[in-house]
């Protein structure tokens, strides 16, 4: 789904007692939780500062002797959370269209591939802001790489409801984006 | 509609059961609606896989070494969380009490040493060097007693010393 994909099966059990585990662990997770974060509205350093609060919080979860089962979940959930409490800028990533002068898709081979590439992303991002709250946080933890199960666990939703949101919200970009 | 169009995306996802998705396979193989949809969920969710990605990239004011710093940070703070988790283990083991702290000097018993006994030959003998004189005996005589009055001022008083003359 992603490309920067995470193992299913994190070695957490040697989280804890090894150092360099818990790097690699860090370096497996910080992007897709950056990207989330992002996604969900919060500048640069507000993203940082969530996803360097999950880990220390994770480090001590596992300190405290907590589960070491469904790790990948728990820190999506922790700074979900987190980024609620960043109401200010909360949803405003996917709320408003990304500014296209930021260079967004520009790297195309032709000037007119990369208008096509620029309209069919407006497109999307309007189709995206006629989404609901939940159906949004779905396809981007689903974007992450989480499973209908974890993603059940981040927004505390039944893994049922998380298939039919999912599957709500991809026909309503599906038709609005007439593909 | 299809019945299966319900299943098409969690199909996509991988998130149905294996019998479920053989079915799904199966169905989609001969139905040309579920296949042009599939085809569309796909092309949607690529779209949008396409716009997740590059929204970190498309933050504005992004400062490069700020991961490098963010990683160096959480690094740090681990590595320090477990040294510090670690060190409980190692002094958690039984041990002596310290030693009480010194009393203060004022207070504390006095040692004496076992005085030393001096050899008798070497305590030299010292004969006084005085010769033992009589005692001295003094009178106090009121001068009115010996002058007119008058003649000696107030107070004054004469002592005579009556000691035997050698």
């Amino acid at each position: 789904m992603s490309g920067d994909s995470v193992p299913w099966a994190l070695p957490l059990s040697r989280f804890a007692a090894n150092d360099r585990e818990a790097t690699t662990l860090f370096g497996e997770l910080r992007k897709p939780l950056l990207r989330y974060l992002a996604c969900l509205g919060l500048s640069s350093d507000e993203a940082q500062d969530v996803v360097q609060d999950a880990f220390l919080s994770l480090h001590r979860h596992l300190s405290a002797g907590g589960s070491q089962e469904n790790i990948r979940s728990w820190l999506f959930r922790v700074a979900h959370n987190q980024a609620r409490n960043h109401q200010a800028s909360y949803h405003q990533r996917f709320s408003d269209p990304l500014d296209p002068a930021t260079g967004l898709l520009l790297d195309e081979a032709t000037p007119e591939s990369a208008l096509l590439e620029k309209e069919k992303f407006q497109r999307l991002s309007a189709a995206i802001r006629t989404l609901g709250s939940s159906e949004r946080e779905c396809l981007l933890l689903r974007a992450s790489g989480l499973r209908y199960r974890e993603i059940g666990e981040v927004l505390g939703m039944a893994t049922s409801t998380v298939a039919d949101t999912v599957d709500r919200a991809i026909k309503k970009l599906a038709e609005k984006c007439n593909v | 509609m299809c019945d299966f169009s319900g299943k098409l995306i969690a199909w996509l996802d991988q998130e149905l059961t294996d019998v479920e998705a053989v079915e799904v396979e199966r169905h989609v193989g001969h139905c040309a609606e579920c296949r042009l949809a599939v085809r569309s969920y796909r092309e949607i969710s690529e779209a949008f896989l396409h716009c997740y990605v590059e929204t970190m990239t498309a933050q504005p004011g992004r400062k490069p070494w700020g991961w490098i710093a963010a990683a160096g940070g959480i690094a740090a703070a681990i590595l320090l969380g477990i040294v510090l988790d670690q060190r409980p283990a190692e002094t958690l083991a039984i041990q002596p009490p310290p030693p009480p702290p010194a009393p203060i000097s004022a207070y504390e018993t006095p040692v004496y040493e076992k005085p030393v006994r001096r050899a008798a030959a070497s305590m030299p003998i010292v004969k006084p060097q005085w010769t033992p004189v009589e005692p001295t005996v003094e009178v106090a005589l009121p001068a009115d007693a010996l002058f007119p009055p008058g003649a000696v001022p107030a107070g004054f008083s004469f002592i005579a010393d009556i000691r035997p003359q050698p």
